[in-house]
């Protein structure tokens, strides 16, 4: 197996390829650029962010609503979970409610932690997302952390953010802090058999209003009995889809703070105490600063 | 010694799914694992209740895992786990390490070891023991993996 | 805001409790200075339920209004037990649980222990069967018979029973998402035998809120299997009058990791959860509560375990009497079966398990049992075996019959120790029921994982204990051995399954498949309409032989299936 076989493989299709095509992404630098080279223009993808506070339904949405999408054209799942701050390590779970689903329609999923990687998705899942596309996705149903704070980076990479709340959390409060109001393109309550649900819909319904959102939908849901459902899917299907091209800006500015981090970082660590000893720290740093971007971007100061 | 204190993790994270794959409820094992497997730094997948051995192979293809970790406790590890092997053996991957654990009779475990299943511990083994017993096998696998590579 | 019915109660239980100066003034002098001379043993003591121990009751751990939370053997709140004589008026009933193999096997073994002097019959279901899949099924292959008796149709249960009474056993069925099928097939097998139905009894588990908390043995959506108890309970309140429709068990609770306080609270929550379930029905609670009976278990921490068994009593009755305005004194009294812990037992030096179930059976009977299994001690190896099930036998009758144990009613009452827990436990489990109900109810709770999640951390915790030695488990933490020799274990025939199935197949071609098929339409239609009660229909299924999964999967069509909710 090399790179040819894997760019290949996910071109095709082949799961195993995909999977393995992802490990490398996530944990091998050359092999990630090297695979985003050959397949980045490849696929045409609607990406359907899923975020919301813990405890929701987020994973039981999904569940009922790939096999929807699955009737008119292919799918994948991105499910991206927390990593333990003591060890780095996690427990994904999202698959369980989904399983069955996912044999029966030939839906590829993957299960991701965010290693410890803030805004609610993992740090590669935009090149994640994009071999996932290529491999001739139709839909990409990305779910994000759901740590309830500030899972913001979805609006950025997914076409559609649905945010996913549920009554008698006190969710709706949640989500205005959290910034959750903000990035929504549509907003469903979930749990729809509990009696409170109306309220919940009223009380998110009049917070959107009072934002100027009037237009942004309110749906409720039951898993259960998949009531409504139908609704929820029309309104993605019928969303108007951007270019793809319009998520690679995130990651542009991904790449280049990065890439920025990494240089300066080397110099941090190599900063001689002597040469600097005497200096205000404010004028120190702007001088290192400087020398770096001479010497790395042919910086030269006017 | 607290599991997943004062080790040195495994980069990148070693990924396991942890699988029963018979008509078996007994969880309360699977959870502990699956606790200390994160408390040590590896990335865990749960199957859920009820796989098929297809559904464990497939989960565990589509997640790209290092280690299959199986558990029975319901006696029925000569037939399900077999089942598991034979899988993989057809879909030709060899690259996936497979460990085993449950109520299993002394005399079953060579017959396992045979297969390719491994470790085989039974009631009362030490969490590091497992720990340290997958953590072999996922580096043997990674090993393999990188020669192919090549 | 006005406090809930929970929260007044642990207010209440806070303000019997008060400070004792003369237990205050010996622990600052006369144990400080003896401590100082000749040093302690440094440990964290504490219980499975996380309440610290002390290293001394006194009067002053009374609490104030003792007379009152105490009562008398058979009367309110029963903490010191629900029959004024006790086993004075009748031992606890010996049930073994047992079941195996093919049916003949599992008749073989019931015959033993009948003849052995057991006074109530115990059957284990393999997980085919408790799942609701016949043996033939894919998904059995290797497990028909291992961890119970397989049954797939009348013909098996006709098998099990065979030559035995039934007019004179009292038979315990462990089966619980298919509970409404066992049980139909008992009547039926009753009718079939020439016995009323009002002669047999006997207790189905069929506890299935316990499942999606511990056992994870399901079929369909909760509400569908809410609605199946409803009409078990209907049918058999009605028809059945001696026949315990279910066991509200916290057994299965506690062996999937929780703490004793944790298993009483989640189960009692359990048991309300039915009794609203009841009058929901229409029902009322005096009709239907008294059959409702319990299934404990019985763990290794002695004094805990009492107090956890005196607390569920003394629960129960307040709560029915107050909350649920019960009037019916039995409706009040909470009987329970109990189990020696399984968890507790070792594969390590199998031997030393005989004394752990021993102290755990003993704090069965000092917590006032109904009926009792003790474990055997080489069931961390496998089945046990004719000879280990009669140690374990023989161990409840040296209780009952040898020790004086079973000689005076709740010999522990008035303990300053015990009394002390009992009172801790029942605030503890209230504040539970508390946070419980706020959460929406049980059911909710369960749905969103919130109650596996407890138990998984709780049973976590305990997991690390045991390897930082905090806690102790002899032979596998301490004192152990390098070399174990293995014991002779139970050997399940492989050639069971070969033959259940081949019987199965012959079966299906012997009876009248139209009846069947006649009888499952008609279970379908009446599983549309929620009102109509589902026993008589699935009696009719079974009495054409109808088999588990077929009957099984008309609910999978109708109710769908279910999955269980992420517990991270």
């Amino acid at each position: 197996m090399n790179i040819n076989d894997i760019v290949n493989g996910i071109l095709a299709g082949d799961k195993r390829m995909i999977a393995r095509s992802i490990s490398l992404i996530e944990n091998d630098e050359s092999a990630r650029e090297a695979i985003i080279e050959r397949i980045y223009s490849h696929g045409s993808a609607k990406i359907i962010g899923i975020t919301g506070p813990p405890g929701v339904g987020k994973s039981t949405i999904i569940g009922n609503l790939a096999p929807m999408l699955a009737k008119t054209g292919k799918v994948s799942i991105l499910a991206v979970d927390p990593a333990s701050p003591f060890s780095g390590g996690s427990i994904l779970g999202n698959r369980i409610r989904m399983q069955e689903a996912l044999s029966r329609y030939n839906i590829y999923m993957r299960s991701t932690s965010n290693r410890l990687y803030e805004g609610g998705l993992s740090e590669y899942s935009w090149d994640i997302i994009k071999v996932m596309e290529a491999s001739g996705s139709d839909y990409i149903i990305v779910e994000t952390v759901g740590s309830g704070q500030s899972d913001l980076d979805i609006m950025n990479i997914a076409d559609i953010t649905c945010v996913i709340l549920a009554p008698g959390l006190g969710d709706e409060i949640q989500a205005v802090k959290s910034g959750l109001m903000e990035i929504g393109n549509i907003f469903i309550v979930n749990k729809m058999d509990r009696e409170d649900s109306y309220m919940a819909i009223k009380d998110i319904r009049e917070t959107l209003n009072m934002s100027n959102k009037a237009d942004i939908p309110v749906i409720g849901l039951n898993s259960l009995t998949l009531e409504n459902y139908d609704r929820f899917v029309k309104y993605i299907n019928d969303w108007e889809y951007q270019n793809k091209y319009r998520r690679n800006e995130r990651k542009i500015k991904q790449i280049i703070m990065e890439k920025i981090y990494r240089i300066y970082s080397e110099y941090i660590n190599n900063i001689d105490s002597a040469d600097i000893e005497n200096e205000n720290p404010y004028y120190a740093a702007e001088k290192i600063m400087k020398n770096v971007a001479g010497q790395k971007f042919g910086y030269l100061e006017k | 010694m607290e599991s997943g204190k004062n080790q040195k993790f495994i980069k990148p994270p070693i990924k396991v799914l942890l699988a029963k794959p018979a008509i078996d409820g007994h969880d309360r094992g699977i959870f502990v694992l699956a606790r200390a497997f994160r408390d040590a730094g590896m990335e865990v997948i749960y199957a859920g209740l009820l796989p098929t051995p297809e559904e464990v192979v497939d989960t565990a293809v589509n997640e790209d895992v290092d280690v299959i970790a199986l558990s029975l406790l319901n006696g029925a590890h000569m037939t399900a786990f077999k089942k598991v092997m034979d899988i993989l053996k057809k879909r030709g991957i060899n690259d996936i390490a497979v460990v085993g654990g449950g109520i299993i009779p002394d005399e079953d475990k060579p017959k396992l070891e045979k297969m390719g299943v491994t470790g085989n511990f039974g009631p009362g083994t030490r969490l590091d023991v497992i720990i340290d017993h997958v953590t072999k096998r996922a580096l043997e696998v990674r090993e393999l993996r990188k020669n192919e590579y090549k | 805001m006005q406090n809930s019915f929970y929260e007044e109660k642990v207010s209440q239980i806070q303000k019997s409790f008060k400070i004792d100066e003369k237990y205050e003034r010996w622990k600052n002098s006369t144990l400080a200075d003896w401590n100082k001379k000749t040093g302690y043993r440094e440990k964290n003591y504490t219980n499975s339920s996380d309440f610290k121990i002390k290293e001394l009751y006194t009067r002053g751990d009374l609490p104030e209004n003792l007379d009152e939370v105490l009562g008398m053997p058979g009367e309110y709140p029963y903490t010191r037990g629900v029959y004024p004589n006790m086993y004075r008026g009748k031992l606890w009933t010996m049930r073994m649980f047992s079941g195996f193999g093919t049916p003949e096997d599992t008749n073989k073994r019931l015959k033993y222990l009948i003849s052995n002097g057991e006074t109530g019959l115990s059957i284990a279901f393999d997980m085919p069967t408790l799942y609701g899949y016949d043996c033939d099924n894919p998904r059995a292959e290797g497990e028909v018979g291992k961890c119970g008796v397989n049954v797939s149709s009348l013909a098996d249960m006709e098998r099990i029973f065979d030559g035995i009474d039934l007019s004179k056993i009292s038979t315990s069925m462990t089966i619980n998402a298919p509970a409404a099928i066992l049980t139909a097939m008992y009547f039926v097998l009753a009718q079939k035998k020439g016995v009323n139905l009002d002669r047999i009894s006997g207790t189905v588990q069929a506890d299935i809120l316990k499942e999606y908390i511990a056992q994870k043995e399901w079929m369909y959506p909760p509400e569908a299997h809410i609605r199946l108890i409803r009409d078990m309970l209907v049918y058999s309140t009605e028809n059945v009058p001696k026949w315990n429709y279910i066991s509200v068990s916290g057994y299965h609770i506690r062996e999937a990791g929780s703490s004793a306080v944790q298993e009483l609270a989640f189960t009692l929550a359990d048991g309300f959860y039915y009794i609203d379930t009841g009058i929901d029905a229409g029902l009322d609670v005096d009709k239907f509560a008294p059959r409702m009976s319990f299934f404990f278990n019985s763990s290794i921490n002695f004094f805990e375990e009492i107090a956890k068994f005196r607390a569920a009593r003394r629960i129960w009755a307040t709560v029915l009497k107050e909350k649920y305005g019960a009037k019916n004194p039995r409706s009040m009294q909470l009987k329970f079966h109990t189990q020696t812990s399984g968890y507790t037992l070792t594969w390590q030096q199998p031997l030393n398990n005989i004394v752990r179930t021993t102290i755990e059976a003993m704090a069965a009977v000092l917590g006032g049992t109904q009926s009792l299994h003790t474990n055997s001690y080489d069931e961390a190896w496998a089945l046990p075996t004719d000879e280990a099930v009669k140690v374990a036998l023989r161990t409840q009758q040296i209780i009952a019959e040898e020790s004086g144990i079973a000689d005076v009613i709740d010999p522990l009452g008035g303990s300053y120790y015990v009394e002390r827990l009992t009172s801790e436990m029942e605030e503890a489990v209230y504040k539970y029921l508390d946070e419980i109900e706020k959460m929406g109810g049980i059911l909710n709770a369960v749905k969103k994982g919130y109650i596996q999640k407890e138990i998984a951390e709780t049973s976590y915790r305990k997991q690390l204990r045991i390897e930082n030695m905090d806690d102790i488990v002899v032979g596998v933490n301490k004192y152990v051995e390098e070399d174990e020799k293995p014991i002779n274990i139970l050997k399940i025939d492989e050639i069971a399954e070969k033959n259940q199935v081949k019987r199965l197949k012959e079966l299906k071609t012997k009876r009248n498949n139209e009846m069947v098929s006649r009888s499952l339409d008609r279970l379908r239609d009446a599983m549309q309409d929620e009102k109509v009660n589902l026993m008589p229909y699935i009696m009719d299924c079974v009495r054409n032989y109808a088999t588990i999964e077929e009957i099984s999967n008309v609910g999978r069509e109708i109710f769908g299936e279910w999955k269980e909710p992420k517990i991270y």
